[in-house]
């Protein structure tokens, strides 16, 4: 465990799906350099098969005693999908458009499609995804050569690149399957919370763009924060698949608002709700039906007195509210260490330049 | 060539009448061994020795179709010769394979075969070799890998991909970029080739400063592969003189074989034909185990061995302390017997604690790992017959 924790809380009542975050990610790290076919972050429809494909079956995590599960690495082709381009230069001189590779199967494959029948009970909902960042993370429990490694500072997780082999154990331990095996460098690569971006009081790029505001960033041990309010305080923003005994920080405000059902006439069940709650379950846990008894009672309360904090927090005002980070923070342990911020974590450059000693020493983890 | 072929022949003659053990005979040359490949025809005049890689089966590790690929493997045999001159000494290791697996392409679940040389740093006490798992605390070992994997791209060319440079983050246009582009992918491309020190697998540190000259090569053919490495017999790590031991890894991709999912020999002597010494170490390395199989295999049941640890037929496989199921195959008596009344003396690199918090193979005390083993100070005879019992626990060989 780390000495401090950041955190990221996604609203998943105000996600409309539109992708912004993966595209903010990838143009800014995963657009090259055997990364290509990665997410770090991305945005799926639940009901769905995820990514990549049918990611909650292919194991990892703890059990209940706390072993760590096998898992499956899975396939770039069949599960990830191969990123394709189109001819749009050709087509001036009179060619048909058409992908350079034929695609088989991509992230968002199945968007929008959901489960239930239309119009009477259909329904779907996002899921932003982006690294846990987990308390107990699968991939590191899962590395034999001690290459991941969570951040004193703010719990970060990220790769060792000088020391990742590239075995890819850490895929197969990751329940949540955010750990990617970059061909191209032969190693494992994750999302890194944009910890350079954070270092300069930054939020992650995500969160930054997310045009529905729907993330809220910040550690989670300061209780002036909107994350600390929404996930201890209200206990409204609730880790997901919990369950995988991986203790994630990412957390959820579950989807309480969706339409009712309609009956054989189209006419409007009262009182149902498309989303089933044992879906909603499976999710976050039995602490959903407290988390949306609160965000209702909340919401009526804000409709009848004009005020409720959790309301005004949810809402999303200022992204100096929503974002607190605190580069001074950071700073004073730079200058503590005798280092200077650059945005390159220092792990990252240890043992580069081994000569004739072995300078890796076993760091030991509580 | 012809110069080669007389001196290897002379000093094979030599050889067989000095030495009739299970030890590797490296033939003296004049010649340059460092440019031999694989299939050179040098080697055809130098004699083979036989080995044995057994199915590591220390840990099981957590990828669910590797592990179901490698449900009880079979020990492979294998052929190593070796040639050294005054400088240098070139080993070659064949062994069978019936796929030819290739790590290349965009693909996340693809392993290429390879092989590994392991020599010890300090290796005057037979007795006190390094694990034969990468090393251990004190106990140093250098290990040169290769790896059938394609040309690795690393953007600097210093092995230090947490610097990766891309033309985005560059202020280069038109011609600059295909200029930097260019120099990049000159600098970048590598054959998957390390060198690696190591004190145990968890503190092994790749070699990348050029201090560790070596080179490797592996081709294939008639279900098998053949892989060389040449390195040189004084360096800053090493100094390989008289006899020394050597053991060799395999890994094969179409198992989905990577890391401690390997096939792995005992330390084997290593006698460099026409110099003095070694002859201790190499009888110390290849005297066989005599003792009571039967009485030892009682004793390991009596003393509660099976408790924590797996003996196919006697125990279930754990978490708790290191698989036995091939330990006679890799495993020197003497370390057999050092694991036995000190435990300490080599914890070997287990699982991680966070994957199987409730049966710590270990402790951490003062920042050193204790093993959660006791130790057995038991009397010689018992020792020794334990360890002819332990000496038998190994897969056939197919």
């Amino acid at each position: 465990m780390s000495k401090r924790q950041l955190a990221m809380v996604m609203d998943l009542n105000k996600c409309i799906g539109c992708q912004t975050c993966t595209v903010a990610c990838k143009t800014q790290w995963t657009n090259r350099n055997g990364r290509e076919y990665m997410y770090w972050n991305n945005v799926e429809t639940y009901p769905g098969t995820g990514y990549p494909k049918n990611w909650m079956d292919l194991g990892g995590g703890f059990d209940a005693a706390g072993d760590l599960q096998a898992g499956v690495v899975p396939n770039i082709e069949a599960d990830y999908g191969v990123p394709w381009d189109y001819n749009h230069d050709e087509l001036q001189f009179g060619a048909e458009l058409k992908p350079n590779v034929e695609p088989t199967w991509g992230p968002n494959w199945d968007e929008d499609e959901g489960a239930g029948n239309f119009p009477s009970d259909n329904y779907f909902f996002y899921i932003p995804r982006i690294c846990n960042h987990c308390t107990n993370p699968g991939c590191l429990s899962a590395c034999p050569r001690d290459a991941i490694f969570k951040r004193e500072q703010d719990g970060v997780v990220l790769v060792d690149l000088d020391r990742c082999q590239g075995y890819r154990y850490c895929i197969a331990g990751c329940p949540y399957k955010k750990i990617y095996f970059n061909p191209k460098i032969s190693k494992s690569e994750k999302c890194i919370l944009c910890f350079p971006r954070v270092e300069k009081g930054l939020p992650p790029a995500c969160a930054q763009q997310c045009v529905g505001r729907i993330r809220f960033v910040g550690f989670l041990d300061d209780k002036e924060g909107q994350v600390y309010k929404l996930v201890h305080q209200y206990k409204v923003a609730l880790p997901l698949r919990s369950d995988y005994g991986t203790q994630p920080n990412v957390y959820y405000v579950p989807p309480t608002e969706a339409p009712p059902k309609f009956d054989a006439d189209g006419r409007v069940i009262k009182g149902s709700n498309r989303v089933p709650i044992e879906e909603l379950e499976k999710l976050f846990g039995k602490e959903v039906h407290n988390a949306m008894k609160t965000l209702r009672e909340e919401k009526e309360k804000r409709r009848k007195t004009g005020e409720s904090e959790l309301m005004d927090i949810l809402i999303a005002y200022k992204h100096e509210d929503m974002f607190r980070l605190d580069q001074d923070y950071y700073q004073s342990i730079a200058k503590s260490q005798g280092i200077s911020l650059a945005p390159v974590d220092h792990r990252y450059m240890a043992g580069k330049m081994t000569s004739n000693k072995y300078k890796f020493k076993v760091v030991e983890y509580d | 060539m012809t110069k080669l072929k007389t001196a290897l022949l002379t000093t094979t003659l030599v050889a067989s009448s000095v030495m009739a053990s299970n030890a590797v005979l490296a033939h003296k040359t004049d010649r340059d061994v460092t440019k031999l490949a694989p299939t050179s025809k040098a080697w055809s005049y130098v004699k083979a020795t036989t080995i044995y890689l057994y199915p590591q089966t220390t840990i099981r590790f957590n990828d669910k179709r590797a592990n179901e690929l490698n449900e009880n493997p079979h020990a492979k045999e294998a052929r190593v010769k070796a040639i050294y001159n005054g400088r240098s000494i070139a080993f070659l290791l064949e062994w069978p394979d019936g796929t030819k697996s290739i790590q290349k392409g965009c693909k996340s679940d693809v392993y290429g075969d390879g092989f590994a040389v392991q020599l010890p740093v300090n290796y005057k006490d037979a007795s006190k070799l390094p694990y034969i798992g990468m090393g251990s605390d004190g106990r140093p070992v250098v290990i040169h890998l290769q790896k059938a994997a394609q040309p690795i791209y690393e953007p600097n060319g210093n092995g230090d991909v947490g610097m990766q440079q891309g033309t985005l983050n560059k202020n280069k246009f038109d011609k600059e970029v295909e200029k930097f582009d260019k120099e990049v992918s000159i600098l970048a491309v590598t054959d998957y080739q390390r060198s690696f020190i190591s004190e145990g697998f968890r503190s092994m540190t790749e070699i990348k400063d050029g201090s560790e000259k070596f080179s490797a090569d592996m081709a294939y053919g008639n279900n098998g592969w053949k892989g060389k490495v040449a390195r040189p017999l004084k360096d800053d790590y090493l100094k390989l003189n008289g006899a020394f031991p050597v053991a060799f890894a395999t890994w094969d991709g179409e198992r989905l074989q990577r890391d401690g999912l390997k096939y792995l020999s005992n330390w084997i002597p290593v006698k460099l034909i026409g110099q003095n010494g070694g002859g201790k170490l190499v009888e110390d390395l290849t005297k066989p185990v005599k003792g009571d199989v039967e009485n030892g295999k009682n004793l390991v049941q009596q003393n509660g061995c099976t408790g924590c640890h797996y003996i196919p037929g006697l125990s279930q496989p754990s978490a708790m302390a290191p698989g036995l199921a091939n330990i006679g195959g890799y495993s020197t008596a003497a370390y057999l017997k050092e694991s036995i009344v000190e435990p300490n003396a080599v914890v070997v690199p287990g699982y991680n604690r966070n994957a199987h918090p409730n049966t710590p193979w270990y402790n951490v005390v003062d920042g050193k790992r204790v093993s959660t083993m006791p130790p057995y100070p038991l009397d010689d005879k018992s020792l020794n017959d334990m360890v002819a019992y332990l000496k038998t626990l190994k897969a056939e060989v197919k």
